[in-house]
């Protein structure tokens, strides 16, 4: 408990800029009145944000752990909204998720190709850089066509528009170790797949933090851009399917949720690449006190 | 001159020569037509100018460069890549900042998939020979640069290599620094007996420190060995037993094919000097 209030404490400047950036929120929707369509406000203030909207979620429950749907004919309830938020917010984190991850490792792997060896180079080089020309949103539909509109559609779609980030990041990166590194692990004796394991990937991790940074964003995209078309769940469906309607206030909700997640997910990141870079001269630097 | 290729030389170099071809498109030739032997455990300084070839033929028996002409055997194997039976200390940093002190130590051990704890037993001892056992877990910018050439002797030491390369590794540091550094080296080095010590390649253009480290000097000059001298006094050398006669005579030929001096420092060195009539 004191180490919450010291958190808040330490933190309150942000947490009033938060507070009155909610305020003028609820001051815009009060001074513009203005509808979409009558009965949806432009500017959903906040009563009608927890009240009205969170119940109105429960009509994206699908049913199942003993919570009859709206489609079932039950009544709109707090229970079954939470539960559709859950479920639906799982379905869009695995597809990032996995997508990240998928698209990180072969977007990696491929990025070192290119400096591996003459050969891979001219195999791998070329054809990458050419998909990476390829503008990401545009190619959800031809990815629907392959891949279904399910999971595996999704997945290989984030990985695809990640993986492509990841590459021109390694590529880059790995131009800029320095060369002393890579002589001195080869006099030491170390092999080739050695000295990517063990000089080029914690070489590039400094240089990659903001390409991992952009492509937690991308990531974001590209998975609610899949979602957008022919999805039947996750939060970019609940956007969609709210857009059809007009209801502005789901949308707004379901925004709200994308910035919890992603302040979470840049967290963690921060966190992690912390524990990673302690090495670095630029750990723990501060640029003036005061 | 540089004496023929003997059949117990450790290192043997015949007719090697390595050209660049710069931007502008001009061939230079760093290394021309060079034949050398050097005996196992010896400690030989590569000394020249800058731009004289020395660090070339330093990475043509590190295996970082291949030669344009000419052969290179080291232990009877011609030369053809890196390896750990060549260990060397480079004028740069090349201590890895993402690994603690005691992992850099360790890196080429682990990486030929020597045992945890042998390899730990070997880093620690050597790391305690060159005084830095108190800085094991730290990492490596939290070091001095002194601090970090002993982890780079450390490590090359550690590694087991027989022939150690040196490419001007104290270059960069301050005197006492280096002073230091060149007793920490040849403690490492002397403390093998005589017959089991490492053959080391000690580039530098620092005559006193080629006086004070080496049994023989080669002296480059335009890609071209020009001088071999040999160093017979006795070890340790004091800051007396540099001002003795020979020591002086040396250091006068040196300064002179460094042309700092003319060479009639050159002509009066007498014939008993040089490593060969």
């Amino acid at each position: 408990m004191k180490w919450l209030i010291a958190q808040f404490w330490r933190r309150r400047i942000s947490i009033l800029v938060l507070l009155a950036m909610a305020g003028l929120w609820q001051i815009l929707s009060t001074i513009y009145t203005a509808e979409a369509v009558p009965g949806e406000p432009m500017v959903p203030g906040w009563q009608i944000v927890f009240s009205r909207t969170l119940l109105s979620l429960s009509d994206y429950w699908r049913g199942g752990l003993n919570v009859p749907s709206v489609a079932e004919g039950a009544p709109q309830s707090y229970l079954a909204a939470l539960l559709s938020i859950l479920d639906h917010s799982v379905d869009t984190i695995v597809r990032l998720y996995v997508g990240l991850l998928m698209g990180a490792i072969v977007g990696t792997l491929l990025g070192m190709a290119v400096s591996w060896s003459r050969w891979t180079r001219r195999i791998v080089d070329l054809p990458v850089q050419f998909l990476r020309t390829l503008p990401l949103l545009a190619m959800v539909p031809m990815f629907q066509l392959w891949f279904g509109i399910d999971f595996v559609g999704k997945i290989a779609f984030v990985g695809y528009g990640v993986g492509v980030i990841f590459f021109a990041g390694v590529v880059n990166a790995v131009k800029n170790v320095p060369q002393i590194y890579i002589d001195n692990a080869r006099t030491l004796g170390a092999s080739r797949l050695q000295i990517y394991r063990t000089v080029v990937l914690p070489a590039i991790f400094p240089e990659m933090r903001g390409t991992i940074l952009l492509s937690l964003g991308i990531g974001w995209a590209a998975v609610l851009g899949a979602e957008y078309l022919g999805a039947q769940s996750g939060l970019g469906y609940i956007i969609i399917y709210s857009e059809q309607f007009a209801y502005l206030d789901r949308m707004f909700v379901v925004a709200l949720i994308f910035v919890f997640y992603a302040s979470i997910s840049y967290a963690i990141f921060d966190r992690l690449s912390r524990l990673l870079l302690r090495w670095t001269p630029q750990a723990g630097r501060v640029v003036a006190h005061g | 001159m540089a004496r023929a290729a003997g059949g117990r030389d450790v290192i043997v170099a015949s007719k090697l020569s390595r050209t660049f071809r710069r931007a502008d498109k001009q061939t230079v030739t760093a290394l021309d037509d060079v034949t050398f032997g050097i005996d196992p455990g010896q400690f030989v300084c590569l000394v020249g100018p800058s731009g004289c070839g020395k660090s070339t033929l330093l990475k043509l028996i590190a295996g970082l460069m291949l030669p344009s002409a000419g052969t290179l055997e080291v232990e009877g194997e011609s030369v053809t890549q890196p390896g750990p039976e060549r260990g060397m200390v480079f004028q740069q940093d090349s201590v890895f900042p993402w690994l603690r002190v005691i992992d850099n130590v360790e890196y080429g051990l682990k990486c030929r998939g020597v045992g945890r704890a042998e390899r730990r037993r070997s880093a620690e001892f050597y790391l305690e020979r060159v005084g830095l056992s108190h800085v094991a877990r730290a990492w490596p910018r939290e070091l001095s640069g002194g601090m970090l050439k002993r982890v780079a002797v450390a490590t090359v030491f550690a590694n087991g290599a027989n022939v150690l390369l040196l490419d001007e590794p104290f270059g960069a540091v301050d005197y006492v620094t280096k002073r230091n550094l060149h007793d920490v080296l040849l403690a490492l080095w002397t403390e093998a007996g005589s017959d089991e010590r490492r053959t080391v390649v000690f580039v530098t253009h620092d005559v006193d420190e080629a006086l004070i480290l080496a049994d023989r000097i080669l002296v480059m000059h335009s890609g071209r060995i020009v001088d071999d001298l040999a160093v017979t006094a006795p070890r340790p050398r004091t800051t007396d037993g540099l001002m003795e006669p020979t020591m002086v005579r040396h250091k006068h030929v040196l300064l002179a094919h460094l042309g700092l001096e003319d060479a009639k420092g050159a002509a009066e060195a007498p014939a008993g000097a040089r490593a060969d009539p």
